[in-house]
């Protein structure tokens, strides 16, 4: 077994050493935080190349498209990844989200249509959930969808979609019964981006750069079939999306967590800062942060997420926040040199992580769920 | 001993917050940004020239507790200009050393404006001199051979310039220490005011803000997030005040006390930072919206403190340095 893991693990190495070459070299550790704006076209060619070898939806069925790779073997790939310094992914929201999505909610057809281009990378994905009315209370979402015939007709707006720019598909909480008290009435819709009732304007972030955009519905229309459960049930969707283990993504994320604190501690290397008792200090807890990321995530692989998911996204929001203080940690550290808004990594790196703690669910509401999960459980024993 | 402010202060500070108000909102620190239009920051020096800010300590007589909360306050508007740098630094080390170049009658009629080096110059571009403090020696030069620099924040107007030879000031390190210590202050106090700015904003927001029916401010995660920020500040504003105290009074302790307002309002205004920024949610990730210009400026302002220096200095104090050597 051992025996096979290290064959694959040479395969996956061997792979990226011989196709993050040539026209992709200029991908090696592009994309990342503060960074996600960097070479896309590039990168949506590298998320084809990757599909194509059949890296994408690894773990999933073959009949879905995918590998059926087991835990080991994802893990591995994401290692040897992150090592490779593969830049940061544009596919993750088709692979992590949707896919589990429609796999315990979607129809067989729906299966058949949407896995295999997720898996080819031919069809990426956005996550039209918040709203400007909706950001933490997400059952208030206003965009409302109407049969009309074959079709649904999708109005309103969404905000912070990250990616909606490059992405063919979204898959959108809408407002389906206006009668039906906040819940009730959701549906969730898969909605094809390139058509003239959808308009994407991108936001600009802290960076100064962008990643997420508004994107105004207006009329904008999706086949009948398009919807993941039945009318009414995309609050439990949607929620069921958000709750999908990711435990094995956390631990491919946790190797590029493990190169950016390589690249802070090499910085204090290089300017004399280890020589600063308290400096090291603050790494040294930095790295045993990341060990309790990777003990956590190795303890709840396999289980079902719940609280789980909400400790993992408080221990590595905040993990990864005060990692970005840190990379600044030095005076001076935030005036920048070069051209008009050419942050420097740690720069990048410190104004990324102030969305951490935020997006996907921000802190506050995190804390209330291990709150309502985990102590409420200890109360009724 | 009572510690608090004379009515005189207390009506100064409300005539430049005002005054702030009006010739320096927001728009005009986004305005400072590259591609600005910077004929509204020129306006603002005028307002603040009209208001004498620029030779305060001579002219109108003040010290430097009479200007900490002034200072304060043009943190609190990000004014994006020298306005430390030329009132509480360059105008009095050149009334102390009796001006032999002659650039106080240009400070006061709003002509010059210095700008103080470090490794940057933050407001180079909009300065007309640079002053530079090093070791003992103090001394100016022109902005002959500056090359722009942009930083994280954009309003900075930061230069990089060459160690030219320039005009020399004085070699008193007596004077050149008090000139470093005023502009630490100066930092200080702006840190304070622009910590108070992000906390003024946020709970603007969280009280519009509305989530599950209520105003996001009405969910006490969200209310200890900013009783902390502003437990911090209300920490760090004491602290930067003493300080001024202790530079006015020329008293023996004051290095140790200006490197403790330092250390105070760096870390407090970066906590503000943070919350403001947590307590907004994504909408404060954004630049369309104000406070990144503020979170920002407070970034670069700390990141001027060589906050190493200032904690070496109090334990120096404390004689605690080289006591476990
Ligand atoms: C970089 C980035 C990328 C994103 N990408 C996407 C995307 O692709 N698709 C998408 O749909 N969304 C995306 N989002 C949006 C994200 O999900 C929301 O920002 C998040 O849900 C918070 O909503 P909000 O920003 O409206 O903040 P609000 O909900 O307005 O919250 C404001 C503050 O109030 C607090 N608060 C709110 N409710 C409570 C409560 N009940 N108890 C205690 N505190 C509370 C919050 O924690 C926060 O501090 C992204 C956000 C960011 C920053």
């Amino acid at each position: 077994m051992d025996g096979d893991l290290a064959a694959f693990r040479a395969e996956v190495r061997d792979w990226l050493a011989a196709h993050l070459t040539g026209e992709f070299a200029p991908l090696v550790g592009a994309g990342g935080p503060g960074r996600e704006h960097e070479l896309t076209e590039l990168r949506v060619a590298w998320e084809r190349e990757l599909g194509a070898a059949g890296w994408i939806g690894l773990g999933w069925p073959v009949a879905d498209g995918g590998r059926g790779a087991d835990i080991a073997r994802q893990v591995v790939f994401f290692e040897e990844y992150a090592r490779a310094g593969g830049p940061g992914r544009l596919s993750h929201i088709g692979e992590y989200l949707l896919a589990p999505t429609l796999v315990a909610y979607g129809t067989p057809e729906q299966r058949r249509r949407f896995l295999p281009p997720i898996a080819r990378a031919q069809e990426l994905w956005c996550q039209g959930y918040s709203e400007p009315e909706a950001g933490s209370d997400l059952a208030s979402v206003r965009t409302t969808a109407v049969r009309d015939g074959d079709t649904w007709r999708i109005t309103g707006q969404k905000v912070w979609t990250s990616l909606a720019h490059i992405a063919q598909w979204c898959f959108v909480l809408a407002r389906t019964d206006p009668s039906a008290s906040r819940h009730r009435g959701l549906s969730y819709l898969l909605v094809p981006m390139d058509q003239p009732g959808i308009e994407v304007r991108p936001i600009v972030q802290l960076t100064g750069t962008s990643e997420f955009n508004e994107v105004f519905f207006d009329g904008a229309v999706t086949a009948a079939a398009n919807i993941v459960g039945a009318p009414g049930d995309g609050w439990r969707v949607a929620i069921g999306t958000l709750g999908f283990e990711r435990g094995v993504a956390t631990l491919g994320q946790q190797v590029g967590f493990a190169r950016e604190l390589d690249a802070v501690i090499a910085a204090a290397r290089a300017d004399g800062r280890l020589a600063d008792p308290v400096h090291y200090d603050r790494l040294v807890d930095a790295w045993i942060g990341l060990r309790v990321l990777r003990y956590h995530a190795l303890r709840t692989l396999g289980e079902s997420a719940g609280a789980n998911a909400s400790v993992a996204k408080l221990l590595w929001a905040n993990w990864h926040q005060r990692l970005g203080e840190l990379a600044v940690d030095e005076p001076g550290a935030m005036l920048a040199e070069g051209e008009p808004y050419a942050l420097s990594d740690a720069q990048r790196l410190f104004l990324f992580t102030r969305a951490d703690t935020i997006y996907g669910g921000s802190n506050e509401i995190q804390r209330g769920i291990v709150a309502d999960a985990l102590l409420g459980k200890v109360g009724r024993r | 001993m009572r510690f608090g402010w004379t009515a005189d202060q207390v009506a100064l500070r409300e005539a430049v917050r005002d005054l702030l108000a009006s010739a320096c909102p927001p728009s005009v620190v986004r305005a400072a940004w590259p591609g600005g239009d910077e004929s509204s920051v020129e306006a603002l020096w005028s307002a603040l020239t009209g208001m004498g800010i620029p030779g305060a300590v001579g002219e109108l007589g003040l010290d430097e507790v009479d200007l900490v909360s002034l200072l304060e306050e043009t943190g609190y508007a990000a004014v994006p200009l020298p306005v430390v740098e030329t009132a509480a630094v360059a105008a009095p080390l050149l009334a102390a050393t009796g001006d032999p170049g002659g650039h106080l009658p240009g400070i006061l009629a709003g002509r010059t404006r210095v700008a103080v080096a470090g490794g940057l110059v933050p407001y180079g571009r909009r300065a007309t001199l640079v002053l530079h403090l090093d070791g003992p020696a103090a001394w100016l030069s022109t902005l002959d051979g500056a090359v722009d620099e942009t930083t994280v924040d954009g309003s900075l107007a930061a230069v990089r310039v060459p160690k030219p030879s320039g005009e020399p000031l004085t070699e008193d390190a007596e004077l050149v220490g008090l000139a470093a210590d005023r502009l630490a202050l100066g930092a200080a106090a702006q840190l304070v005011g622009l910590g108070r700015r992000m906390l003024d904003l946020t709970v603007g927001y969280v009280r519009e803000r509305r989530q599950f029916g209520v105003p996001v401010g009405s969910f006490q995660a969200v209310k200890h997030h900013l009783a902390d920020a502003l437990v911090r500040l209300e920490f760090a504003a004491p602290a930067v005040y003493a300080a001024a105290w202790a530079l006015a009074g020329r008293r023996p302790e004051r290095g140790r006390d200006v490197s403790t307002a330092v250390l105070l309002a760096t870390e407090a205004a970066r906590e503000a930072a943070r919350t403001a920024i947590q307590c907004h949610g994504a909408i404060g990730y954004t630049v369309e919206y104000d406070l990144h210009l503020y979170a920002k400026r407070a970034w670069a302002v700390a990141a001027t403190c060589d906050t190493d220096a200032h904690l070496a200095r109090v334990a120096e104090a404390l004689d605690l340095k080289g006591a476990a050597a």
